[in-house]
């Protein structure tokens, strides 16, 4: 009760006065054969006093609020389309609902099962939004030893972003979008500038602001040639 | 004095109906009677100000475009806004009956807002004009200067009709069993087949194949009865009641329109046999000095209850047709008022009540405001509080008999007889006083100002291999402080309650403090128990103060008057609000209107008293600041959209 009491009170203050912000992370170790594991966090625990608050609400700003059984519905959801990829094994998914930290992982037998992760969402998000995103993700090449994270701009999401109204837009303000990704080999070089390698040569991470990849400014895009 | 006063309020009146004023056309026995007073609106908004307000302007666009540029402005519309609208309600033999009067100036700028099609099939008579609906039974009429919209709404219209749809299908059902000879065979087959089965088949799978073989036999002599001789008498007997039900219905409907149409000429004319609601003493007294800007008076609950709850709650079949409502709520009549002052705008309600209702009422509202809670807050940081103020003893009191009461004269499941048995076992069960000694009825919630607190977050770090690690960091957040305390004579409970959470580990004792850490809560609860109070507040430092002694208290007498003065009330200080949210923690846009905002917001207050007589008031307050450029609280509301809405 005393719970439910102070929970409420907050509700009406967090909601303008708390900062709200995520982080995205894509996590990939790729092996010399193709195959790999896949991590993707969806790290909310910056915005848990907000959060816990607006879950309480039945919509914020005219957006509905998803309730506990949604997010795990849409969890589940994410799994289920991992299931149906050929070559997609041991998918695993975690939800913290005290930091708000969400996970889905899964194993890859080689990177084009991984790329068919993503193909046939995108497929029907440009075919539903008039949008010109590349279908292909992923693509990784034995023989060259080179791993390709493809992405391109459609000024569609620019667009999306200035519909959005000033509170929704100052969500992704202090939003964040890191990949990693681990090579049993050593990185010969990278193509994007924004990327970093590590000392031992055998990871590569990029960590953008969201907003710069909204407006188009960065691209997650990064060609990364490994070692023969 | 009485009879002064009630005679002043009549010439008042006397003086209001001669100079046009719409009132004239509402009958004595209105139940529900609306007014929107334009004279004392337009006195404080004119209406070059409000057609040169963003929200005018926004108005007379939507209506340009309506009539495709046929109004433009408030004078073009035809509607007299200097004048007095009025909506009544009129609750006569379960039929209501709402009424919309609006002044007119000229017909033309009201002509213009109906559709091409509204105007052909308009009916001009005897200097009236009008169109009609007959679904909803409403009538649409004018004259020269009113305008007025009449439309009915039946409680009883649930007619023998009503359930035809199902007894239709209900006789059918009976029909297929028994009377009709092709199902008579099936029967027979259906009994046949299981046998010829039982002896094949095996025994554990008796029951499924016997049902799938009863199915079998049925169906084709299912066929056989939809296109029988007897089921095509039956559908054309069916369609001959339908299309003499829908005969009847439409007649009904025209009935009740031309009743409607009758209702609204005289309406219209506004010669009442019994005379205008003028004469209605009980309007004519609650509405009193004519000074307000809206007025809502509802004459007697009991009689509206009785004649609605059919209505909205499922006609015949109403749940609630158990309950003895106008034990409660008759004779209750209601009077708001909106009044916009010069630095205030409020709503004052006047509930006056039934005598046992106000008796119960008196019971549970004869609570007694703990003046030790007032050494507990200091109002330079005061954002609001809440404060109840009721008995316990006297609820608990109350309650069972009002139930009582609630089922008084109700046959039906011997709940006449079985309530008030319940409800005396109950009353044994429960010592009222020993009750009322750990929770006495009064209680106060304060916000007492916000506070920079550090949270914890998880993040990540990288190693130089890019290997990510869990990390938790913190950060400061602004969050709000509260206290919320309770009057209490049970140290002992709470006591016993604190060493039992202490031993299980969930609270902290730190002198006679306990604190409490809630999961997902940025902050820990405190709780301690002062003299007769239960505390419970989340900023630790006033919580010791209060604790040590040391705490320093400011609480003005207009605040510690209100709280102990009414039954419950609200304050919410608009000002320190608005002034502690962190400017650089909002999106830049709202930066100016939160400015705005901080310049010109002030108190709102809200309360209801304690019940006088048979009489209880609440009222709404909105202060409103003065010379910061608006004339009164009217004209406040249109400055403030002004300088808020995009």
């Amino acid at each position: 009760m005393i719970k439910k009491i102070t929970k409420y009170i907050l509700l009406a203050f967090t909601i303008t006065l708390c900062t709200s912000c995520f982080e995205i992370l894509e996590e990939i170790n790729l092996n010399s054969d193709g195959s790999g594991t896949m991590l993707v966090t969806f790290n909310l625990s910056k915005s848990k006093t907000k959060l816990a608050s607006i879950m309480l609400l039945d919509s914020v700003n005219g957006h509905r609020v998803p309730s506990k059984d949604d997010i795990n519905k849409a969890l589940k959801d994410a799994e289920n389309h991992l299931k149906t990829i050929n070559g997609i094994t041991n998918i695993k998914k975690t939800a913290d609902y005290q930091n708000y930290i969400f996970t889905i992982s899964c194993n890859f037998d080689k990177v084009a099962s991984l790329d068919a992760v993503f193909q046939e969402l995108i497929r029907k998000q440009n075919k539903k939004e008039q949008t010109n995103f590349n279908t292909t993700n992923f693509s990784y090449d034995k023989d060259t030893n080179n791993f390709q994270r493809n992405f391109t701009y459609d000024a569609a999401l620019k667009k999306a972003f200035y519909k959005l109204k000033g509170e929704d837009r100052k969500i992704f303000e202090d939003a964040t979008y890191t990949s990693i990704y681990r090579f049993n080999d050593s990185v010969e070089k990278v193509s994007n500038s924004n990327a970093k390698v590590s000392p031992n040569k055998k990871a590569v991470l990029l960590k953008i602001d969201a907003m710069a990849l909204i407006l188009g400014e960065k691209s997650v895009a990064n060609t990364i040639q490994l070692f023969k | 004095m009485k009879r002064i006063l009630l005679f002043t309020s009549f010439c008042l009146a006397a003086l209001v109906a001669s100079s046009q004023d719409l009132i004239s056309k509402i009958p004595s026995n209105a139940s529900v009677v609306f007014a929107i007073k334009g004279k004392n609106i337009t006195d404080l908004v004119t209406t070059s100000e409000f057609e040169n307000s963003k929200i005018g302007k926004l108005f007379l666009k939507e209506l340009d475009k309506e009539t495709k540029g046929k109004v433009t402005s408030l004078e073009t519309l035809g509607i007299d806004v200097t004048q007095n609208f009025y909506y009544f309600l009129q609750a006569e033999e379960s039929i209501f009956t709402h009424c919309f009067l609006v002044p007119l100036k000229s017909k033309e700028g009201f002509l213009s807002l109906l559709s091409d099609r509204k105007k052909e099939n308009l009916i001009t008579e005897q200097g009236l004009s009008y169109f009609t609906d007959s679904y909803d039974s409403a009538v649409t009429m004018w004259n020269d200067d009113t305008l007025l919209v009449v439309y009915t709404q039946e409680g009883n219209k649930y007619d023998a009709y009503s359930y035809d749809y199902y007894n239709d299908y209900e006789t059918e059902t009976a029909i297929d069993v028994v009377v009709e000879p092709s199902y008579e065979v099936a029967e027979d087959l259906a009994i046949e087949a299981p046998e010829a089965v039982i002896e094949e088949a095996p025994i554990e799978a008796e029951a499924s194949y016997e049902e799938e073989i009863i199915i079998d036999a049925v169906e084709p002599s299912n066929d056989n009865y939809y296109t029988s001789d007897y089921y095509k008498a039956q559908a054309i007997e069916r369609e001959n009641a339908r299309v003499k039900r829908d005969e009847e219905r439409e007649e009904r409907r025209k009935a009740s329109l031309k009743k409607t149409l009758e209702r609204a000429k005289s309406i219209l004319a506004g010669n009442y046999e019994n005379g205008s609601i003028l004469i209605n003493s009980n309007y004519v007294k609650s509405v009193g000095n004519d000074k307000d800007e809206a007025i809502l008076w509802v004459n007697d609950f009991g009689s509206i209850y009785d004649q609605a709850l059919p209505l909205m709650l499922g006609g015949l079949s109403n749940p609630y047709e158990m309950f003895n409502f106008k034990s409660l709520y008759g004779g209750m009549s209601l009077t708001s008022k909106l009044n916009f002052e010069e630095s205030k705008a409020s709503i004052k309600t006047i509930y006056t009540m039934n005598d046992e209702m106000a008796s119960y009422s008196r019971e549970m509202y004869n609570g007694k405001m703990n003046s030790n809670f007032f050494k507990y807050i200091n109002e330079d940081n005061l954002q609001g509080y809440f404060a109840i103020n009721m008995s316990t003893e006297g609820i608990l009191n109350a309650y069972p008999k009002m139930l009582e009461n609630m089922f008084v004269g109700v046959e039906k499941e011997h709940l006449e007889d079985l309530i008030p048995i319940s409800t005396r076992l109950i009353s044994l069960l429960l010592d009222e006083e020993a009750i009322a000694k750990i929770i006495r009825g009064d209680m106060l919630f304060v916000m007492t100002g916000l506070e920079q607190k550090e949270v914890t977050y998880t993040t990540y770090e990288y190693d130089e291999n890019y290997e990510s690690t869990e990390v938790t960091k913190t950060k400061n957040e602004t969050l709000p402080n509260f206290l919320f305390m309770i009057t209490s004579e049970e140290k002992e409970i709470f006591s016993r309650l604190m060493r039992i959470g202490s031993k299980e580990g969930v609270i902290i004792e730190q002198n006679g403090m306990y604190q409490i850490n809630i999961p997902n809560m940025p902050f820990s609860l405190y709780m301690i128990f002062k003299d007769n109070t239960l505390l419970i507040g989340n900023s630790s430092k006033d919580m010791m103060a209060i604790h040590n002694g040391s705490f320093h208290a400011k609480f003005s007498r207009e605040h510690k008057k209100l709280i102990a003065k009414n039954s419950t009330s609200i304050y919410i200080n608009g000002k320190q609000i608005v002034s502690q949210i962190p400017v650089d923690m909002m999106p830049q846009a709202y930066e100016q209107k939160l400015n705005y905002i901080s310049e010109n917001v002030e108190d709102v207050i809200f309360k209801i008293g304690k019940i006088k007589g048979n009489v209880i008031e609440g009222e709404m307050i909105l202060n409103t600041p003065l010379g910061k450029g608006h004339k009164n609280s009217l004209a406040y509301f249109i400055n403030m959209m002004d300088a808020l809405v995009d």
